[in-house]
């Protein structure tokens, strides 16, 4: 009696649940051989995805990104730092990614997620290589003063696909980001609040004009499981758990490639593998750039 | 400075026995056998609640009752500054204790033994009052879970500034060296004082408000 017939008899008679945590690679088998996934979804098509800009009242840039049932809230606060000798008109973004225990049952506390310190590598490489940010913006006074971007971001619900959804988060908190105003006194720089600008105003560089920053090519993401012959488009955390070989492309708004992504795996991708994951992307960078645009034009309304 | 203006109005325009606006919603987290946000005023806060759930630390566990644990962390950007350490140090453990100790109470533990309930709250946003919210926020999160408890709690803080007593402080009449008190219905009772007051006040005040407090909660 091989494990292939066993569940074939047994299927008939089991409940869809008990069937579904028992054989769960037949079940998804099952669906996929009639192209379509258990929340019934075609194998091509995202979750249903939003945005929300200002989620944080008390940080300077801010945005709540929900891809299906996974959540992240991203939130950017600045500080003012000196810069270091070797690039002294340029800024600094700091990008940290958090999985509290709240996220998951599989997070312990006391011991972080296996997946925190990969995303927040693997997110501030596709943000750095893709020239979203220009550093030189970030320049207060040359040499002596720029500001430090610190980008938090915290996954309130891990249900999979969390790099989409936390570089989702990330461009949408720069995008709703406001640079506080600051003026110079006595050589040192000061945080200043929006009333007293007139008071102090001895120097003030950069600051009325530009308060937002102008980003460049802003980078999209789809992550899309390989499985045999099917690709599966954004996975939610049991089909990640189930068929392991993931697949994570970051296209720019102009459809350059920024990134290519794929840590091993029992499938191989061949080329044409990874044009089908790529072809995917390109339609998901046209619908997240259309979501994102209507986030921030809803905050300008307002 | 002056917290109360001789009208008798609050900086941010309250009266003294009014509290800030409260919202709480269940099941944001779906991956949580249970999960709330609560929101006093400016404060946020998500707790979420795993449980019962099997054991993960087989020495810790219990053959005649429930094991709860409970972690409180707040977020980075939750307070004015960025906070940098934001799990692990002493009010955070402080804190963390408390919560479990009042929700411990509450739980009927004995109808759950050999197993383990976890009890998540982490801050998002942090305006005075974040002890106080994060009890009720556990408290619907662990309803929301279907975990049979004696009661609901519920919790909030009351100070003494200016000579008045102070339903509900946000963070500027926190910090502003007053003595102050949290009161949790049902069981557990934390006091924290600053600064020299009579012992009578200080019992007045918390009868008085405490209650007062928690019946509008």
């Amino acid at each position: 009696m091989g494990l292939p017939n066993a569940s074939e008899d047994l299927s008939s008679e089991m409940e869809v649940d008990a069937f579904r945590r028992l054989f769960p690679l037949r079940y998804f088998e099952r669906h996929l051989a009639e192209s379509i996934r258990p929340d019934a979804r075609s194998l091509s098509r995202a979750r249903n995805t939003t945005i929300s800009m200002g989620a944080v009242a008390s940080a300077d840039g801010s945005a709540l990104a929900k891809i299906g049932s996974t959540t992240m809230l991203a939130a950017i606060k600045m500080e003012v730092m000196t810069p270091s000798l070797e690039s002294p008109d340029e800024g600094c973004v700091s990008i940290d990614f958090h999985m509290p225990p709240i996220c998951s049952p599989l997070v312990r506390p006391g011991r972080p997620a296996e997946a925190a310190p990969v995303v927040a590598k693997q997110l501030s490489d596709t943000i750095s290589s893709s020239g979203m940010i220009n550093l030189k913006e970030l320049s207060l006074v040359g040499g002596k003063a720029a500001w430090m971007v610190y980008l938090d971001i915290y996954c309130l619900d891990a249900d999979g696909a969390l790099f989409d959804a936390a570089l989702l988060s990330a461009v949408a908190a720069f995008s709703n980001l406001q640079i506080p105003t600051v003026s110079l006194d006595d050589g040192k720089i000061v945080m200043l609040p929006e009333e007293q600008k007139e008071e102090n105003s001895e120097k003030e560089p950069v600051n009325k004009e530009k308060r937002k920053l102008t980003l460049g090519g802003i980078p999209f993401s789809l992550t899309c499981i390989l499985h045999k012959n099917y690709i599966l488009a954004d996975p939610t955390s049991e089909e990640e758990s189930i068929m392991e070989t993931l697949v994570t492309v970051v296209l720019d708004s102009s459809n350059q490639l920024v990134s290519l992504y794929k840590p091993g795996g029992a499938v191989l991708a061949y080329t044409s593998a990874v044009q089908d994951c790529i072809a995917l992307t390109r339609q998901r960078v046209k619908e997240l750039h259309q979501i994102l645009e209507e986030a921030i034009s809803g905050m300008e309304i307002d | 400075m002056e917290f109360v203006s001789p009208e008798g109005l609050r900086l941010d325009g309250r009266r003294p026995t009014e509290m800030r606006q409260l919202r709480a919603e269940i099941g944001n987290v779906a991956k949580a056998d249970g999960s709330a946000v609560f929101e006093m005023g400016n404060t946020k806060v998500i707790a979420a609640v795993y449980g019962p759930r099997e054991v993960q630390n087989k020495s810790q566990q219990m053959s005649d009752q429930a094991l709860v644990r409970c972690e409180y962390s707040m977020a980075n950007f939750s307070t004015g500054d960025r906070m940098r350490k934001p799990k692990g140090d002493r009010r955070s453990t402080e804190i963390s204790l408390v919560i479990r100790q009042t929700m411990e109470a509450c739980i009927l533990t004995h109808l759950m033994p050999r197993s383990q309930i976890d009890i998540f709250v982490q801050v998002l946003q942090a305006d005075g009052g974040t002890r106080s919210a994060c009890i009720n926020a556990a408290t619907l999160a662990l309803q929301d879970a279907g975990i049979p408890m004696r009661d609901i709690v519920t919790s909030c803080s009351a100070g003494y500034l200016n000579s008045t007593p102070l339903l509900d402080l946000n963070y500027v009449e926190d910090s502003a060296g007053g003595p102050d008190v949290t009161v949790d219905k049902v069981i557990y009772v934390d006091f924290a004082l600053n600064g020299r007051v009579k012992a009578s006040v200080l019992w007045d005040l918390w009868l008085y408000f405490g209650s007062y407090g928690l019946k509008e909660t």
